[in-house]
């Protein structure tokens, strides 16, 4: 009995560390914005509780609910744009060609610049005067004047979802091909022996092996992307008229533009139960997964 | 004529060649084992009639038809991989399936063929099952029904019981021959283990450093080995080995001298010289207790008792060692003296070179 106690105190002393980790970097905040959401607390001293006033205000009077909408929009183009150059270039690397090492180097940059260096970058590429991007264009006669991508909404949409992607893919990239390659050689000769094409063994073989790790990357890149901060805020700091605003953005704008934390911890509550969402979905795929496999 | 034909074949890495020029013909319906030290080349051999690997040079005719640069698929082979390859994903069902989905068979033919090869194989109640949950003599059955499907003109098996334990590798030996029996197809099969290679072949390809030491039956390999490598490569325990020196050849006799061993004449019709250096060979199996026609007295270091036979182990004076095997159990120690003789027409010859004098 005295063996047991001891064994769990012990248990939970190597535990404490990661406890109070969890606590004081994850359970206080969350708990404390929850509060916060109930609450008008603002650049005063005091503030009172106000019930649910606050998630009330964000879903009737002004445009949550397109915020909502963009922000799915976005991270849905993003993040499916990732997965597919992100596959389609674990395939090319993976592939035996000469320089291999080298093409497997290229990928990195992106991932390697410090990222707001790199936003700063884009931003140049979609500058309309001095940029890149405005400059070929009207050298190939694709365009009649200078065009300032991030000027208006269209445009600056698709210009912060390509930076994203930029920043993003070498990641997934890397991700999947140290999948592919954990995929026995012996089962790619075995079906090139009974003759599938390449084509045909990617979709039957790799493509199903690779299920768990899609799934995975898929979910990291989609919170990360949801809750994709920098690139806005540096590109477009949600603009032009609001057009590339995101959860994020918003929550960033109504807590600290406008000062007002409560109704801000209410937006970033939402965002934290679109989030669960996401992991809930995730772990019911795994775990169908797991079970399929066990079948 | 034979099915598979090999001329002159060669295979190099970069700088190295792995294959150095090996001819070979592999009659319809032959069961054909590749053995060989690990690195000996046999698994490169198998993965270039596959086709799993180019040819630097030579040819490789199936059915008469030269197939080097043919993909595997339009070779007419079916492989079995060392480690099964089964698609961990996909049912028994849809495994040995697989090789007729590539063909887009209508699902009826598909089904009757799948039947077919799970009725050989008694897998019939697992085709549902995914390969994780089977034991690894179903899941080598698997793969063995997904290359029957194909109805195939060579089989190929590239080390396919070595992952199992060695009951079941004997269960499975066995069940391998039936199969060929049953099917009468060419098979080709690789292993290191010689015991494999003496219980299922017809016909033993000795591989030693890419290069072909013997083809033969199993029992011309293990009753006239050509070279001192098949004479130590098959057999267990492998034969044993003297130093010594020709004394004397006179055309019909060549007398060799053991050192402390004492001196034996052999029967061969050699023109061997005085002073030449040769190894003389005696299987464990051919000795016998006490005193013979050569006698050795020797004093074992270890001895194994196992029941249906005893296995010394013992060091000449030359520093060779020295293994006799004995049926059943007598009453042998270690740290004692002993004799042991063996017949003269049991005994092997070879030369400075290592080739056989007959």
């Amino acid at each position: 009995m005295t063996s047991t106690r001891s064994a769990t105190l012990f248990a939970f002393a190597l535990l404490a560390p990661a406890l109070i980790y969890i606590t004081v970097i994850v359970a206080y905040p969350l708990v404390d914005t929850i509060i916060l959401s109930f609450t008008n607390a603002a650049l005063r001293p005091t503030y009172d509780f106000v019930g649910w006033a606050n998630y009330q205000r964000i879903f009737t009077a002004g445009n949550f609910t397109e915020v909502i909408i963009r922000t799915l929009i976005w991270t849905f183009f993003s993040v499916s744009i990732k997965m597919i150059i992100g596959m389609f270039g674990a395939v090319l690397l993976n592939a035996a060609v000469p320089g291999q090492t080298v093409f497997r180097i290229l990928t990195m940059p992106p991932w390697i610049v410090p990222m707001a260096i790199g936003i700063y970058m884009w931003a140049w590429m979609y500058n309309g005067q001095f940029g890149m991007i405005s400059g070929l264009l009207q050298n190939f006669g694709l365009t009649n004047g200078p065009v300032a991508f991030l000027a208006y909404g269209n445009t600056a949409f698709w210009a912060t979802i390509i930076t994203d992607v930029w920043i993003g893919v070498p990641m997934v990239t890397i991700y999947f091909l140290a999948s592919m390659q954990s995929i026995p050689k012996d089962l790619h000769e075995a079906a090139w022996t009974d003759g599938a094409g390449r084509f045909y063994r990617w979709r039957r073989i790799t493509l199903p092996l690779m299920l768990p790790a899609i799934i995975t990357m898929s979910l990291l890149s989609l919170i990360a992307t949801f809750n994709s901060f920098d690139i806005i805020y540096i590109l477009t700091n949600g603009g032009p008229s609001g057009q590339t605003t995101t959860m994020i953005i918003d929550t960033y704008k109504t807590a600290m533009g406008s000062r007002k934390y409560g109704e801000g911890a209410a937006r970033a509550v939402v965002i934290c139960i679109f989030v669960s969402i996401f992991c809930l979905v995730y772990f019911r795929a795994v775990r169908k997964l797991s079970q399929g496999e066990a079948k | 004529m034979s099915q598979l034909s090999l001329k002159r074949l060669e295979k190099s890495f970069n700088d190295s060649r792995i294959i150095k020029g090996i001819d070979l013909e592999v009659a319809e319906g032959e069961f054909v084992v590749f053995v060989g030290p690990s690195g000996c080349g046999k698994s490169t051999l198998l993965r270039m009639i596959a086709g799993l690997e180019d040819v630097t040079e030579g040819q490789i005719e199936i059915s008469g038809k030269v197939v080097n640069d043919l993909p595997p698929v339009q070779r007419g082979i079916a492989m079995v991989f060392q480690s099964y390859a089964l698609y961990p994903h996909m049912t028994v069902y849809e495994n040995i399936a697989f090789p007729l989905r590539v063909e887009k068979l209508p699902q009826d033919e598909v089904d009757r063929r799948v039947s077919a090869a799970a009725k050989v194989l008694q897998l019939e109640p697992r085709l549902k099952h995914r390969p994780g949950q089977l034991s690894g003599g179903q899941r080598q059955r698997v793969a063995i029904g997904r290359a029957i499907v194909r109805q195939p003109k060579i089989f190929l098996f590239d080390e396919p019981l070595s992952n199992l334990d060695a009951a079941l590798r004997s269960e499975m030996r066995i069940e391998l021959m039936e199969l060929h029996k049953r099917l009468g197809s060419t098979m080709i099969y690789v292993t290191h283990d010689q015991i494999e290679a003496m219980t299922m072949a017809d016909k033993i390809v000795v591989l030693n450093a890419g290069e072909i030491s013997q083809v033969g039956s199993p029992l011309d390999l293990y009753h006239k080995p050509d070279n001192l490598f098949v004479a130590g490569f098959i057999g267990s325990p492998k034969m044993n080995f003297i130093n010594g020196k020709v004394r004397s050849a006179d055309g019909s006799t060549v007398t060799v001298d053991l050192g402390k061993l004492g001196v034996l004449s052999l029967p061969r019709t050699s023109t061997a010289v005085a002073g030449q250096d040769v190894t003389v060979g005696i299987r464990p199996e051919h000795m016998q207790l006490g005193s013979g026609e050569f006698t050795i007295s020797t004093t074992p270091n270890i001895v194994e008792h196992l029941g249906i036979h005893t296995i010394s182990y013992s060091t000449l004076p030359g520093g060779e060692n020295f293994i006799g095997l004995f049926e059943g159990n007598p009453t042998i120690e270690d740290g004692k003296a002993l004799d042991m003789s063996f017949a003269i027409a049991d005994a092997h010859l070879f030369d400075s070179r290592g080739l056989a004098v007959y």
